[in-house]
């Protein structure tokens, strides 16, 4: 999967964490969803009533599309949370 | 950590241009003071950098009232000011009492002598079959993404919409080096030109707007004028954007429609102020849409028609940095003033200048927003199956029953009673502004007549175990 991180940022450290079972690599002071979105993860749940796939919308904690279960914490947004090592990360994509 | 039940001099919501510049100038009075925000960072929409512990990005370079905005946060922070990121606040009561809630864990019971909002503004959409489809992104994800985080969204976009700030997501995008297969502006390039002579008024504006076209014309990216999204398609994402061109009156010319294939499509269509706060609080609220639609009302000294409560910033109207930094400083001298910390004579000549500056940003405010307007033809022909409430997915069509049904309904709330538009997560933030819009023009009301949807606390969703320490209070 290509890397959607821009080249000129001198990145410092790092992390590790896991989405819905799947490690994934991301530097520390990422958001959530900036680190998804970097290793190409977009589906991020399910619409309870249409069942139909969504991802994020307005990257600024507004429209709640980016929702998930964040270190257990549910319906948490994932544009408004940072990423840390050893962060367990479960999305709303039921598929 | 902050104490439940607590009581400080100011209480400011919202750590943008206004919100900061005013917990600035108020910092050096001996008053307790709270600056509540909702983001990660201090400093809003517009004072995003790459935060320290992620990493140096040599490659920016702030403009100069951007400079003056994160010196304002810098020296915020070493300041006798209590700051709280990651806060919400939930809602605001009789008795100069408000409720907030701290990182999803606990929430707080507080008092304030005098309050300010300064809750900013979020994307105004207007929405097209398959909007909901992930890969199609905000303007705003798109400019927080890479400014706070330094991802892309993806490497190849199609951008789309109305508005300067669809250049500037453009610049920032391409400056990063991002591929775009071109703008599809909304309206038609003759509303630039008649604004000119506004845009030489302002020459920093006028100098931001030369910026981004250059870096536009010269990476010959195409841009598109009258340009409409048909439909965004795709099986679980985004895989291809139809897009036809508009006539003259807003409605599709037929044969027109055109494919690009894409897995992200980028919109924007400017701006709408976060007035939900202010209005749970009782402040009067007016409607202009030059300023951005439902606006809080305030007189010259930032005051709201609630005794204690004063609002600045883009919820006074949609104008940009400069406003908001030349109302935040008002705020501030009107807070002092209030507190008998200063007198009024004192700051006469103060307020009289800063009025004067405020007048010159106003006048450059339907710049901002009329200047892009829809047109009431483009949204009363949303095709009957696009969805309008993200959050509930209730489509057009289940609207314009509702609106049938009940001989012509034009009130927002019986519409979110008939359908749950608006009943879902995001509060109608979303789609409330869509509804307001399409409301109008099908029932040929003014926006007054039309009125707003009701809000109540919490103003935005809140965990039942952040409300556990309110048990025994």
């Amino acid at each position: 999967m290509e890397d959607l991180r821009i080249d000129s940022i001198k990145r410092k450290q790092k992390i590790k964490f896991s989405v819905d079972g799947q490690e994934l690599e991301a530097f520390k002071g990422e958001t959530v969803l900036a680190a998804l979105i970097a290793s190409g993860v977009k589906i991020l749940k399910t619409n309870p009533v249409s069942q139909e796939p969504r991802g994020a919308f307005c990257g600024m904690g507004i429209c709640f599309e980016c929702t998930m279960t964040i270190d257990g914490v549910p319906n948490t947004r994932a544009c408004m949370t940072e990423v840390h090592e050893g962060m367990i990360v479960e999305t709303n994509d039921k598929k | 950590m902050i104490k439940n039940n607590s009581k400080y001099n100011i209480i400011i919501v919202g750590s943008g241009f206004s919100g900061i510049t005013a917990a600035e100038i108020l910092a050096d009075h001996n008053l307790s003071i709270l600056l509540i925000d909702e983001n990660i960072h201090f400093g809003g929409q517009l004072l995003r950098k790459i935060p320290e512990e992620l990493g140096e990005y040599p490659a920016y370079k702030p403009e100069k009232i951007k400079r003056a905005g994160f010196n304002f946060v810098d020296k915020v922070k070493n300041k006798k000011i209590t700051l709280m990121n990651k806060t919400i606040l939930l809602g605001v009561y009789e008795n100069n009492e408000i409720l907030i809630e701290y990182n999803r864990e606990q929430t707080f019971s507080l008092k304030y002598d005098v309050l300010l909002f300064a809750t900013g503004a979020r994307e105004r959409f207007l929405p097209f079959k398959g909007w909901t489809l992930p890969g199609v992104y905000s303007t705003g994800m798109l400019q927080v993404l890479i400014k706070s985080s330094g991802v892309l969204p993806a490497r190849k976009i199609l951008l789309a919409g109305s508005g300067l700030f669809l250049f500037a997501a453009a610049y920032e995008f391409l400056k990063n080096g991002g591929e775009l297969l071109g703008i599809m502006e909304q309206s038609p390039f003759w509303n630039k030109i008649k604004f000119f002579p506004q845009i030489f008024h302002q020459f920093s504006k006028f100098a931001e707007g030369g910026k981004y076209l250059s870096r536009i014309t010269f990476s010959r990216v195409p841009v598109k004028y009258r340009r409409h999204v048909i439909e965004a398609r795709g099986e679980k994402s985004l895989e291809e954007v139809v897009v036809g061109k508009l006539d003259t009156n807003g409605a599709l010319i037929k044969g027109t429609e055109k494919t690009y294939r894409t897995d992200a499509l980028v919109i924007g269509y400017g701006f709408v102020p976060n007035i939900e706060a202010p209005q749970l609080a009782g402040c009067a609220l007016e409607y202009d849409r030059e300023k951005g639609g439902w606006i809080v009302s305030v007189t010259d000294r930032m005051e709201t028609s609630v005794e204690g409560i004063l609002a600045a910033g883009e919820i006074t109207g949609v104008g940009g940095a400069q406003k908001s930094l030349t109302e935040g400083k008002i705020a501030a001298y009107t807070i002092l003033e209030k507190l008998g910390v200063e007198d009024e004579e004192k700051l006469l000549p103060l307020f009289k200048k800063l009025t004067k500056e405020r007048k010159h940003h106003l006048s450059f405010v339907q710049c901002f927003n009329s200047l892009y307007g829809i047109k009431p033809k483009t949204i009363l022909e949303i095709p009957d199956e696009t969805i309008i409430c993200r959050c509930e997915n209730i489509d057009m069509k289940c609207i314009k029953n509702a609106y049938q049904a009940a001989k012509s309904c034009c009130d927002p709330n019986s519409l979110k009673v008939a359908t749950r538009c608006a009943m879902g997560q995001c509060q109608g933030r979303i789609c409330g502004p869509v509804i307001y819009d399409l409301l109008h023009v099908l029932c040929d009301k003014s926006p007054e007549e039309i009125g707003l949807f009701s809000v109540r606390p919490p103003l935005k969703p809140v965990t039942l175990k952040a409300l556990e320490n309110l048990r025994d209070s």
